[in-house]
């Protein structure tokens, strides 16, 4: 005893000694990576216990001994060891490609990406897109193989598709479920994208299943950025950008018009450049995080202000995000509570602006004082209206008078608890609660011919929809990693899920105003102003959905044998309130296996070479509640009439189907990972069978009158591989380039159609083609395939175009119908769906420089372009709009019918991103009140290579419907996913954008 | 090994206590496990208004036999394709040489359905015929519906007369429908003659009789004859048998010429009703301010269609229209050019559809009154008189709607085409009409008994006296002779945009005739639409198509 204790204090003198004979100096540094700082590495002065962990943005400061050694370490890094010398140091690590002990985040926990069997990709912020990015969608846009966002033009406001791997579904339910820090169906909306992380997107069967009936249409976790590092720091994030009509729709000039015999109203107007305008965008991110203790916290506050191409389009948004974690009791107990709150005002703007800024008489005057003729200006508010003409509306009246906005406000909150019973057992509880409402205002005045019924009795018209939206989750799950043997490790998971959703809806609409002195929507109940007279001047609707319920139980099992060697598992039983009786509950197994065959060939300088296999079934749910039982409908019809009363109707518009349930997806999954120390590539290849798509069946209208029932029924087969590849051709200090590429191809074949033989959809509309249907379904058929008569390049006399004899009959029958193309002279003319996307992503970074450009490109896909289809041809009879006037443009066609002439190959490779940014070397003095400042210049969508001559070529996913005369699209709240490949005219316009960004850090 | 299995027994040891666990969450769970699903915006069950509503049973001005608001929605259902664009109506009328709906362009092509109907082409996928299908068996469904539940024996008289009617229109356009009679309920497809059997049997037995003769007796049916022109009273269910009877020879191959002509005489010798002539007036709706030369008045035959037209005495049975509360005519927007919206300041903008043939308009003889009726022509004007300009026709800016048109398509002339003004437009209104739709009229009934006594007595001159009734009250003079083709021109002429063109070209053997660009010898399968391949489609093998499709 007396020897152990003399020798440590020997020992502790030798160190004091030592200590205070060698110089202590100090040492500041920053560690990064090739992407950028990281933070949590750990510095450690070799041979002392003596060390410290890099902060928030990858800095340090340490005291050590003059000469000492240093070993920088970081999980998934290679270890660096280096002599402290001139401070301060910069140290870049380098991936260890063979540890790959990078943790992703998975349903109901996280694994090591090394042991994930299932096609999983994680991507970080600074791999995010660059630029104006207003929803976290688009922050992965052409980044992850098989991964579609189509966010066709630029609408401030618009919702962006996503599409994994294709058509999930026929029905209207095809976008991932979204789980926002373990909270399942979190709206993408209520975030900043500033704000996130990490996303992961969960792409095959065997990673989604774990999410049971809603996974069918992948899963994509968000994960928002938490407190970090062991001082307060505060981080100020600011853009400024402007945007521009990227390309507009080729009309004729003036004279052109005119010269081609269009009626000349006398003036000239470029009415596109009317309507249009250069956008300002404002993007302002604050955040202050830290952590005593162990607690941690983040708080962030993003205020974006955009402007689109349209006049009057765009929003104001504020946001705010609190995460806050602490650890008790040992740290045994972890609290984390984390509450978001987005409040957007929108300006969405009227787009019909765009359509008929494309297509009003050039020569038409603005002001109705202009008018060649006499004109009743003051019935329109003083603009000119070419009355009598179909489908027309002064396109400055439209974007002035009238106006579309609305509000809505997001809030959500969460409490996750977490006790460690033991070291390797512990119960996590979760609970949060969601509640969104959404208001939008539509008032059209007395004046305005657009939907304002200038030229009608009852004028004006004021919209009202209310939206209120609430969801509360509650789960509960235990995971346990028993320690079982040195070559095998086991992880379980198991728990329970109870989310309740709520929804009401009422809108109202009234017309009939006074005058147009002053917006009356704001006094509807104004006593006196005016009288609310007609029934027909109001109307209202309501909708109530009920406690629609999901309830689940799950469980996983991870084994690893030999740390080479993976097997995954996991089962989720869940049911839901919108399945029949019958059928409530549904299970959902998946199964993976992994190898890393690299640990038993060591082949020469690969790092990993893992092979692994999953297969999961998932689901998809109805898109309503009810349709398993029985409703009617009924009507209460008003005083004079014979029928006064109330009457129900003995059918509701669709036959009951108690046996509804699931819809069903297996998926097959097979991957391939590879890396050296430079190359990283991951080849995925699948096979999903989709079958009993909830879908509208056709009933006899003889048994029930709506001709319709919500079932399951067909099959739909996707086959498809995905290559990312990440290479880095130049690593030095001075310079790193490094260049990616994400490939992704699948073809999806409607096996068995639902919907009975074969049917035409996409209807193109009027003026002129209703029951144009243009795209084919078609029982073991690809979807998404255009079908018409194909012009043979010549007209006949009157100018219509001749077709061609693809049957060889001797006759021409050209009718958008099934028997044209089954026996008469229809062919494919183009697909709606890419037969391949690529992204290509190039990183360089040069001293104080990144330079990011993202190329992305979609090809061997079509669309109709539906400006062309009805006003490129000269028709006589429609000299009063102008004409479409593209390259492809043949004055001898004069007469409008759809053609292989008016669909487009609409391959394209643009230039998405192309950011550069720069960091200030900081001076000593200010490096103690700044920890770092950057600036970055951005462009978006920059340039496009395509021959499509539209205003943007990007493929349709799915059809909105048509439109005519100022209505509204007919399913633009649920578009047909079998219908891709229409281009519509009632799209917002592509837009380009320039920015500026600032990035400081305190 | 031994080392293993302990190692694997504790780990079993160990797994059991996270099962424990984990099984007590679920025990928690399962009592939340409930997924009763109770739906609060949609009706579940039917609402039993009646004894509540003001129109039950003797209320509101339904009046004699009017039955209560349970009645209102089987009515109702014939408003649905009766009077509108897309269904019944359009594919009815488009496919006789009455009119056509010309493509303006690039306006109204609509992927050749029209000229399709038009020409006798429609193949089984075309939309209209189709939705003709969907309009009438939503009838049959409510009535059946409605039929299941408890009813007066007036009630239950009624709608089985209305269901008949709409089997009537189904035997008369697809011949092999099936005959359903229970809500939700399915049958066998039915030949055409047992569709027509079952429309016969059905009729009768509400009329209370085995047979038509001169001399039934209708005291047992439990129909009424009262006189309300939204229900159905023995008179129309008459009416309905009469027109039957007129074509049951290409409904089930055997001849009811007498009972057509006893049925339509029995109506017109005790139903009280009177063929409206000039001294019936009505004030005229459409009559503009700014244009002296139009009438204050409407008289006759012009009031039988008229936006006032109801409880017109010559109205046996009629579908009740009306802009607020009943919707769903708008032969306005149908047919009339954009900017004749300014002539009758109508609520919206009209389509520019429908134009009559330029041969039928001219069958009419100067000063009939029907032609001054049923046909919008000429150079038109605004409410305050002033010519209307189509801005878009920079040659040729007036709007004057002419006989001829150029052709059927592509171009045909925007203004080409008289436009169909039988069932007149009223000063601002709205998209949906206000007047009746006469489905039994006295005017037709003269025309049954007619060509019912022509017929049975192989003699057409014959049917002259009722014919020259018709003629007399539209101001034009008596014939002196009838063929089979002049009674067809002037029942042409007399029925109008009523639906029964179709049925009378088929029976008087001209449906397979040319007319205009509409070509003949498309063949006699097209005397039946196709059975809609939607419908087969959906009935797993139960439906088959008509021969020639």
């Amino acid at each position: 005893m007396k020897i152990i204790l003399l020798r440590s204090l020997l020992l502790l003198g030798a160190f004091l000694c030592f200590g205070y004979v060698q110089a202590q100096q100090e040492i500041t540094g920053t560690v990064s990576d090739n992407s950028g700082p990281l933070p949590g590495a750990s510095v450690i002065e070799i041979g002392t216990t003596n060390g410290t962990q890099t902060d928030f943005d990858g800095n340090f400061t340490l005291s050590v001994a003059e000469g000492a050694q240093l070993k920088i370490s970081y999980i998934g890094y290679l270890d660096t060891t280096l002599e402290a010398s001139d401070s301060p140091i910069s140290i870049t690590l380098q991936e260890d490609a063979q540890a790959l002990e990078e943790v992703v985040v998975v349903g109901y926990g996280s694994q090591n990406k090394k042991e994930i069997t299932s096609a999983v990709v994680q991507l970080d912020a600074e791999e995010f897109n660059k630029g104006v990015v207003n929803s976290p969608a688009q922050l992965l846009q052409g980044k992850v193989a098989g991964l579609t966002i189509a966010n066709r033009g630029g609408d401030p406001n618009g919702q962006s598709q996503i599409r994994l791997r294709g058509l999930s579904t026929t029905g209207a339910n095809a976008e991932p479920l979204v789980v926002v820090d373990g909270i399942i169906g979190a709206s993408l909306n209520n975030i900043d994208p500033n704000d996130i992380e990490n996303i992961n997107v969960l792409k095959d069967g065997s990673a989604a299943a774990i999410y049971g009936s809603r996974a069918s249409s992948g899963v994509i976790l968000v994960t928002t950025k938490k407190g970090r590092g062991d001082t307060t720091s505060f981080e100020y994030n600011g853009q400024a950008s402007v945007s521009t009509i990227s390309k507009s729709v080729d009309v004729m000039s003036t004279q052109e018009f005119i010269d081609a015999g269009g009626v000349n109203l006398g003036a000239d107007n470029d009415w596109l450049d009317l309507v249009t305008q250069t956008g300002a965008n404002y993007v302002n991110n604050f955040s202050v995080s830290g952590s005593t203790g162990s607690t941690n916290y983040r708080v962030s506050g993003n205020l974006r202000s955009t402007e689109g191409i349209l006049r009057n389009s765009g929003f104001d948004q504020f946001n705010t995000r609190a995460n806050i974690n602490t650890k008790i009791l040992d740290d045994r107990l972890s609290i984390g509570f984390n509450a978001s709150y987005t409040n957007r005002k929108s300006e969405f703007g009227l787009t019909d602006g765009l359509r008929y800024g494309v297509l009003y008489n050039p020569t038409a005057p603005i002001y109705g004082v202009d008018s060649p003729f006499a004109f009743n200006s003051a019935q329109f508010g003083g603009y000119f209206e070419a009355l009598g003409l179909f489908d027309s509306f002064n396109p400055v009246s439209i974007v002035e008078q009238n106006k579309n906005y609305g509000k809505r406000i997001e809030f959500l909150a969460g409490l996750n608890v977490k006790f460690a019973i033991t070291d390797n057992l512990s119960v996590t509880g979760l609970y949060s609660k969601q509640n969104n409402t959404k208001r939008e205002n539509q008032y059209y005045p007395t004046t305005s011919h657009y939907r304002g019924n200038a030229t009608s009795t009852t004028k004006g018209r004021a919209d009202f929809i209310n939206e209120d939206f609430e969801s509360d989750l509650f789960e509960i799950y235990g995971t346990y990693n028993p320690s079982i043997s040195d070559k095998l490790t086991m992880g379980l998971t198991g728990g329970y899920s109870w989310q309740e959703q709520n929804e009401k809806r009422s809108t109202f609409a009234f017309a009939d105003f006074p005058d147009a002195s002053r917006d009356w929507s704001d006094n509807i109940f104004s006593s006196g102003a005016f009288q609310l007279g007609g029934v027909d001047r109001i109307g209202g609707g309501s909708y109530t959905r009920p406690d629609d319920r999901i309830i689940a139980f799950f469980s996983r099992v991870n084994m690893t044998w030999d740390n080479a060697i993976f097997f995954n598992a996991s089962i989720r039983h869940e049911g839901s309130t919108r399945f029949g009786p019958d059928n409530k509950w549904g299970t959902f197994p998946a199964i993976g296996l992994g190898a890393d065959l690299n640990k038993y060939l060591e082949l020469k300088n690969v790092n990993l070479l893992k092979v692994r296999f999953g297969y999961g079934v998932t689901g998809a749910l109805p898109f309503e509640n009810g349709y398993s039982q029985e409703i009617f409908s009924f009507a209460n019809v008003p005083p004079g009439s014979s029928e006064t009363g109330w009457q129900t109707l003995g059918s509701g518009n669709r036959a009951p189907n108690p046996d509804l349930k699931w819809e069903e997806k297996h998926e097959i999954n097979f991957g391939i990972e590879f890396g050296t120390d430079r190359l990283s590539a991951v080849l995925d290849i699948y096979n999903r069978d989709i079958e009993d798509f909830i879908t509208d069946i056709a009933v006899e209208t003889s048994v029930h009158p709506s001709g319709l029932m919500i079932g399951n029924a067909g099959r739909l087969n996707t086959k498809g591989i995905e290559l990312t590849l990440n290479y880095d051709l130049i690593k030095n200090e001075k310079l790193t380039y490094n260049t990616g590429i994400v490939f992704s191809t699948y073809k999806s074949v409607l096996e068995e159609n639902a919907l009975g033989s074969a049917t035409f959809r996409g209807n193109l509309g009027a003026p002129g083609q209703n029951d144009t249907n243009v795209v084919l379904v078609q029982e073991g058929e690809e979807i998404g395939q255009i079908i018409g008569a194909e012009w043979t390049g010549e007209v006949d006399a009157n100018g219509s175009q001749t077709f061609v004899d693809i049957d060889g009959d001797g006759t021409i029958e050209t009718e958008q119908t099934v028997e044209a193309y089954n026996e008469g002279d229809l062919t494919v003319l183009g697909k709606g769906i890419p037969d391949f996307e690529l992204g290509w992503t190039n990183r360089v970074s040069i001293g104080n420089w990144d330079i990011n450009a993202f190329f992305r490109g979609q090809f061997g896909h079509s669309l109709v372009n539906n400006y062309r289809v009805f006003f490129e041809p000269q028709v006589g009879s429609q000299t009063g709009y102008n004409f479409v006037n593209t390259e492809l443009a043949d004055s001898r066609i004069k007469t409008a019918k759809f053609s292989s002439h008016y669909v487009e190959k609409a391959d394209f490779f643009r230039l998405d991103n192309l950011s550069v940014s720069y960091s200030f070397n900081l001076g000593e003095k200010t490096a103690k009140y700044i920890k770092g400042l950057s600036m970055n210049i951005a462009g978006q969508n920059l340039f496009t290579l395509t021959s499509y001559t539209g205003n943007d070529p990007e493929a349709s996913l799915a059809d909105i419907g048509s439109t005519d005369n100022g209505g509204r699209p007919a399913r633009i709240d649920n578009p047909d996913p079998l219908v891709p490949g229409i281009d519509r005219r009632s799209n917002y316009f592509a837009s380009r954008t320039f920015s500026v960004g600032l990035v400081a850090k305190f | 090994m031994k080392i293993k299995k302990i190692k694997d027994m504790k780990f079993i040891q160990k797994s059991k206590l996270f099962v424990g666990l984990i099984s007590g969450f679920l025990v928690l769970g399962i009592s939340c496990t409930d997924l009763e699903e109770d739906l609060q915006t949609e009706l579940t069950e039917q609402i039993n208004t009646e004894g509540t509503s003001p129109s039950s049973e003797s209320g509101g001005n339904g009046g004699n036999g009017a039955g209560g608001a349970i009645l209102a929605g089987p009515y109702s259902q014939l408003r649905e394709g009766s009077a509108n664009h897309g269904g019944y109506w359009s594919v009815q009328s488009v496919s006789t040489d009455e009119m056509a709906i010309t493509q303006k362009g690039g306006d109204w092509y609509d992927g050749g359905i029209w000229i399709d109907v038009h020409k006798h082409t429609q193949g089984p996928t075309n939309g209209p015929v189709n939705d003709a299908w969907g309009q009438l068996y939503g009838g049959v469904n409510e009535c059946n519906d409605k039929l299941s539940g408890t009813l007066s024996a007036n009630e239950e008289a009624q709608i089985r007369t209305l269901r008949a009617f709409f089997f009537m229109r189904l035997v008369d356009m697809y011949g092999r429908v099936k005959i359903i009679t229970t809500p939700g309920g399915n049958a066998p497809q039915s030949t055409r003659l047992e569709v027509y059997q079952f429309v016969e049997s059905e009729l009768l037995d509400v009329l209370g009789i085995a047979a038509v003769s001169p001399t039934m007796d209708l005291s047992g049916s439990d129909l009424t004859t009262g006189d309300d022109k939204y229900r159905i009273n023995q008179f129309a269910a008459l009416g309905v048998l009469a027109k039957l009877y007129l074509n049951a020879e290409v409904y089930s191959g055997t001849a009811m010429y007498q009972e057509a002509h006893d049925a339509a005489d029995y109506i017109i010798n005790n139903g009280g009703y009177t063929l409206v002539d000039a001294s019936y007036e009505k004030n005229n709706l459409g009559a503009r301010p700014g244009v002296d030369s139009d009438p204050e008045m409407l008289t006759g035959y012009a009031t039988i269609f008229a936006p006032n037209n109801q409880n017109n005495p010559e109205i046996i049975w009629s579908i009740e229209f009306d802009a607020v509360t009943a919707g769903n005519m708008n032969y306005s927007q149908m047919t009339l050019h954009y900017s004749s919206q300014f002539s009758w300041n109508l609520q919206s903008q009209p389509w520019n559809g429908y134009v009559a043939l330029e041969e039928f308009y001219n069958s009419y003889e100067d000063g009939d009154a029907r032609k001054e009726i049923n046909f919008i022509v000429g150079e038109q004007f605004d409410s305050g008189g002033n010519t209307i300009v189509d801005y878009s026709d920079s040659a040729d800016p007036v709007l004057n709607y002419t006989p001829a048109v150029n052709e059927l398509e592509p171009n045909a002339q925007r203004d080409g085409g008289t436009r169909l003004g039988k069932f007149s437009f009223e000063q601002f209104g709205k998209d949906n009409m206000n007047n009746d739709f006469p489905l039994v009229r006295l005017g037709e009934m003269y025309l049954i008994r007619a060509e019912g006594l022509a017929r049975v007595s192989g003699d057409w001159s014959m049917a002259m006296a009722d014919v020259n009734m018709l003629r007399t009250r539209a101001g034009v003079s008596a014939i002196t002779s009838v063929t089979a083709d002049t009674f067809l021109a002037e029942r042409g002429r007399e029925m109008f945009m009523e639906t029964t063109r179709r049925s009378d070209l088929i029976r008087f053997g001209k449906w397979d005739d040319a007319w205009w660009e509409k070509a003949g010898g498309v063949g006699a399968h097209a005397e039946l639409m196709p059975i809609p391949q939607e419908q087969i489609d959906a009935s797993s093998g139960s439906l088959s198509q008509n021969p020639g499709y």
